[in-house]
């Protein structure tokens, strides 16, 4: 599905570069359920966000379903991103401004679905999620396993391959964070969805097929359940 | 998708309530601005157009250029002219005069004085007026016609039918009927012939004239459709050669008059803008377009003030939103749609502040027409040309207010502004000088406030050289010479009234010899012996005229002091000035010290006053006690009534009269303070703004520093300093931009105030207060905040 080959991160502070990611080659085939792993600082998110084509790499080759993406020019990469990439974060990030409802379609504006395509894209996804009567509350009434919930759901809105999720239970007590980590294992296995984590928690390492340990940038261990 | 982003603008704008209101506010008044002198250009443009023949129809007018180069320029001609070309050269179709007069008109026993036209038979079929009654044909043929517009007609007749019934006009000094043939509708309001009361010029003694060189009346041409200008004007100057050179050689002979003429047309169209050859004798009166361009520059001036408020304030509130548009570039959003998005917000405020700014027009027009003397409205000025101009306005207001912010915003990368790293980064040059750029504008206005109230209050009590209270000024004419004794006698027979003169009414000008053969211009003053003790004039030598003195009527004179200067007499009594055409010479017997009888916006003519001693009176003057005027003012009327009983009595007050003629000044000192208060409203909105967010993101900041041990005073001087570092700066650079429009504003009054440095210090004083004030209320606010809530909420 995707290869990061030689792939390194760093910022220019005076004369010395100071790295981020160094050299890290990883492979992800489809279908996997991948959780990477590693200390504060280690380069996790950063590693994230250069597979989900939010963040460029300073060195390295990145193929993303058989396209160069270090060669694609932004709206290419945008426009990859869009067909296969959904992101869930720690923090949600749900919009604030629009209702549960609102922010599940929102994706499906800026892929130009139709009205009445989305009204049933979203119905479906509500039902599935069972949240169908919080449709019209606004994020701020909600609890944050529910904040995740409809993070999740507006993740998979558009029917992505590939999902990223950067610590999607760190801001939740250890239900919530069973059952959204029940939910990607069975996105995993029914769907067939790919999902790279970047978690803290060993537990939650577990339900995925493979980890790796990052450590100062560079990939220390990668161990196939 | 549309629906969405909708939804979220309202959603935006409702949440943040009061930047919502600071730029709907600022933006509707800014817009109502543009859409007032939208609507007074439209007015302007659109003047006479409304002529079937506009394009074809131009005016005569005239070049009259002196043997020493100099040239004036007459908006006039002679009664001859017209038809003596029209005759001579095919290409001119038609011609029409248009003469105006002062008449006294009587119905009844109701006796008032009217503004009326004079105006060749083919009036109708040259120019567009519609009829409410009565018909083209014969409509001015007989030389007793009449036509009236539709006001006048209800003011004589009230609901009855008009046409066949008469009304007695005093023309050529007798009362001669003049029967009502038509009833035209009121003139459109953007005509510079307003017809009230239109006479057959036939009727006019002036009629038969043939003096090229007398130049009292328009004299308009419809000339071929695609004749050649210079063609004609070369014609011209070949027939006016060849008929008028009798007259020529006269003026040359007989009173040295050897100016050449020369005859020029001027199109319908460009009469009412024009300042060369400006609409005269009975036009409404041309204005100067630079009343367009300033007026339009202000409103641009504000609406830019306004724009930067939005965009200063979307800046500023982007921080709350930086997660927002990090969200939504996550989730798939492309920079155009982000765009679109962020440009649709601006456009839903600058929509909302357009209607609330067509509504704000609606309410302010009458106050606007009174300012510009006009009588604007969206009734006759809504045109497809009006709607696409106000649409445009919009839509550019739209685009200027929310473009950069949109492409600012949209930019943001989302791996920063999902992780809060997204800083602002470089010192925000850009918000930083539009602050600058509003205030130097508020400042400049402000300047220019203070320095036009100044020159009006300088003006307005401008030491005259007479004395024009308690004076009465009863404006008539022709008055008869022995009953102005009998009204004089009569009225001091009433102790409250101290003294009555009188003088002949309009300004005359002559040339006359001094010295040895030299010429003087001059106005003439034809005066009684108690003009001057009146008005409290002072004589500075020699004497006044005297009742007693027989020769003080036949050959004695006064003259001022800018005469005997100009005439280089050390000694003026004794002097002799001769009348050289009509071979008479007088002497001078005093001088009077210089007066202002006229505006100030002129200098002090050189003046010569005579006794009168054969013609009627024109302005009579009568000075009253300041107790019981109205008494006075009643003796004063009731004689007059009774003394002369077919003319219409109007009087007014001289000092008033004085007051009346800074008119234009007047108005141009409510538009400036009009404008300097919009300004400084927008503008002080807009930094209330800036400053509310600027605390709001220094919470923290403040909150340290206070843990820290600052003082209240500190925490102040630290949140306002910056901003007012913005303020001095714009008020450093609106001062030498202030300082050359006021002195080139100055330059235009002969009489004017020299610019102080305290206007400057106290406009600069003023703007910085305003704008601490404004500052202040957040900074204290912040100031006086307990620490603890602002550190626990991080």
């Amino acid at each position: 599905m995707l290869s990061l080959k030689n792939i390194s991160k760093y910022y220019q502070i005076g004369g010395n570069k100071s790295f981020v990611l160094n050299n890290v080659s990883l492979e992800v085939e489809e279908g996997e359920f991948v959780s990477i792993m590693g200390p504060s600082g280690s380069g996790k998110s950063t590693l994230l966000n250069i597979i989900g084509m939010l963040d460029e790499p300073s060195e390295g080759y990145h193929y993303f379903a058989g396209n160069a993406v270090h060669q694609l020019k932004e709206k290419q990469r945008a426009a990859l991103y869009k067909q296969y990439v959904g992101f869930v974060f720690q923090a949600y990030h749900l919009i604030d401004e629009l209702t549960v409802y609102e922010n599940i379609e929102t994706p499906l504006i800026y892929q130009n679905y139709s009205g009445s395509d989305r009204k049933a894209i979203v119905a479906d996804m509500l039902d599935r999620f069972q949240i169908v009567g919080k449709k019209d509350l606004f994020p701020a009434q909600l609890s944050g396993g529910q904040q995740q919930l409809v993070g999740i759901a507006r993740a998979l809105i558009t029917k992505p391959k590939l999902i990223l999720a950067d610590e999607p239970t760190g801001n939740l007590n250890s239900k919530q964070g069973i059952e959204i980590m029940e939910l990607f294992a069975k996105l995993n296995k029914e769907d067939k969805v790919t999902i790279i984590q970047v978690t803290h928690s060993e537990k939650n390492a577990g339900y995925g097929s493979r980890i790796i340990n990052l450590l100062d940038g560079k990939i220390d261990s990668s161990i196939k359940l | 998708m549309i629906r969405n982003y909708f939804k979220t603008a309202f959603r935006n704008l409702w949440m943040n309530k009061a930047f919502s209101v600071i730029n709907i506010v600022g933006l509707s008044v800014a817009l109502a601005c543009c859409m007032l002198i939208l609507l007074y250009n439209m007015d302007e443009i659109s003047y006479d157009r409304f002529n079937a023949n506009a394009n074809n129809i131009y005016r005569l007018v005239v070049n009259e250029t002196s043997p020493t180069g100099v040239e004036n320029k007459m908006s006039i001609t002679g009664s001859i002219s017209g038809p003596t070309f029209k005759q001579q050269i095919p290409e001119l179709e038609e011609f029409v005069r248009i003469k105006n007069d002062y008449l006294t008109v009587k119905h009844g026993n109701d006796v008032f004085n009217e503004d009326v036209l004079f105006a060749d038979s083919n009036f109708f079929s040259v120019f567009t007026a519609p009829l409410k009654s009565g018909s083209y044909k014969n409509i001015l043929n007989g030389v007793n016609s009449i036509v009236l517009s539709e006001d006048i007609a209800k003011k004589y007749f009230g609901e009855q039918n008009p046409i066949g019934k008469s009304l007695e006009i005093k023309v050529e000094n007798i009362f001669k009927p003049f029967m009502v043939t038509a009833v035209t509708k009121a003139s459109p309001q953007n005509s510079s012939i307003k017809i009230k009361m239109l006479l057959p010029y036939k009727a006019s003694g002036s009629y038969n004239e043939t003096q090229w060189l007398n130049f009292h009346l328009n004299t308009f041409f419809k000339i071929r459709y695609g004749a050649d200008l210079n063609r004609l004007e070369a014609k011209m100057a070949t027939v006016y050669n060849n008929e008028a050179k009798s007259q020529i050689q006269e003026a040359a002979e007989k009173y040295g008059n050897k100016d050449k003429i020369h005859y020029i047309l001027q199109p319908l169209l460009a009469i009412h803008n024009s300042m060369e050859y400006p609409a005269v004798n009975g036009l409404a009166s041309s204005i100067n377009p630079i009343f367009s361009y300033i007026l339009g520059g202000m409103a641009l001036f504000i609406l830019i003030i306004a724009c930067i408020n939005f965009v200063n304030l979307t800046l500023a509130q982007s921080l709350k939103r930086v997660k927002e548009i990090g969200i939504r570039k996550v989730v798939g959003g492309g920079r155009m749609q982000l765009v679109v998005q962020f440009l649709g917000e601006s456009y839903i405020l600058t929509f909302i502040a357009f209607l609330l700014g067509i509504i704000l027009v609606q309410l302010v027009l009458p106050i606007f027409n009174s300012l510009s003397n006009k009588a604007l409205s969206f009734s006759y000025l809504l045109s497809v040309k009006l709607i696409v101009s106000y649409t445009l306005v919009m839509l550019f207001t739209g685009l200027f207010a929310g473009f950069y912010p949109a492409l600012l915003l949209s930019g943001f990368n989302p791996v920063q502004a999902l992780y809060q790293r997204q800083k602002f980064t470089g010192k925000n040059y850009l918000s930083k000088s539009l602050v600058v750029l509003q205030f130097t504008l508020a400042t400049f206005f402000i300047i220019s406030t203070i320095t036009i109230y100044y020159q009006f209050d300088f003006l307005t009590h401008f030491d005259l050289g007479y004395n024009d209270k308690n004076v009465v000024s009863i404006k008539t004419f022709n008055t008869d010479k022995k009953l102005y004794q009998v009204f004089k006698t009569e009225l001091l027979k009433n102790p409250n009234i101290k003294m009555v003169t009188a003088d002949q009414g309009g300004r005359e000008s002559m040339i006359a010899k001094i010295n040895n053969g030299e010429q003087i211009d001059f106005d003439v003053k034809q005066v009684d012996e108690d003009y001057l003790p009146l008005f409290q004039i002072p004589v500075v030598k020699g004497r006044n005229f005297s009742k007693i003195m027989v020769t003080d009527s036949l050959n004695s004179i006064m003259v001022n002091e800018t005469f005997a200067n100009m005439a280089g007499w050390k000694n003026p009594i004794g002097k002799v000035v001769d009348f050289f055409y009509i071979h008479k010479k007088f002497t001078v017997i005093g001088v009077v010290k210089d007066y202002h009888l006229g505006d100030l916006n002129q200098k002090i003519p050189s003046e010569l006053l005579r006794m009168k001693p054969d013609n009627d009176w024109g302005n009579l003057f009568v000075k009253i006690n300041e107790q019981n005027k109205t008494a006075s003012l009643n003796y004063i009327e009731g004689t007059f009534k009774r003394l002369f009983v077919f003319k219409p009595y109007e009087h007014s007050f001289k000092d008033a009269e004085n007051a009346d003629q800074y008119e234009a000044e007047a108005k141009w000192k409510q538009i400036i303070t009009i404008s300097a208060t919009l300004t400084i409203f927008i503008s002080c909105i807009g930094l209330f703004g800036l400053a509310t967010l600027s605390a709001e993101k220094r919470k923290k900041e403040i909150g340290i520093r206070k843990v820290l041990g600052a003082s209240v005073e500190l925490i102040i001087r630290k949140l306002s300093v910056d901003f007012l570092k913005l303020v001095m700066l714009a008020t450093i650079i609106a001062t030498p931009i202030a300082w050359w429009a006021m002195h080139s504003w100055l330059e235009n009054y002969p009489y004017r105030i020299s610019i102080n440095s305290w206007i400057f210090l106290f406009a600069i004083g003023f703007v910085l207060l305003i704008a601490f004030l404004t500052v202040c209320y957040h900074a204290v606010k912040a100031a006086i905040a307990n620490p603890v809530n602002s550190l626990r909420s991080e």
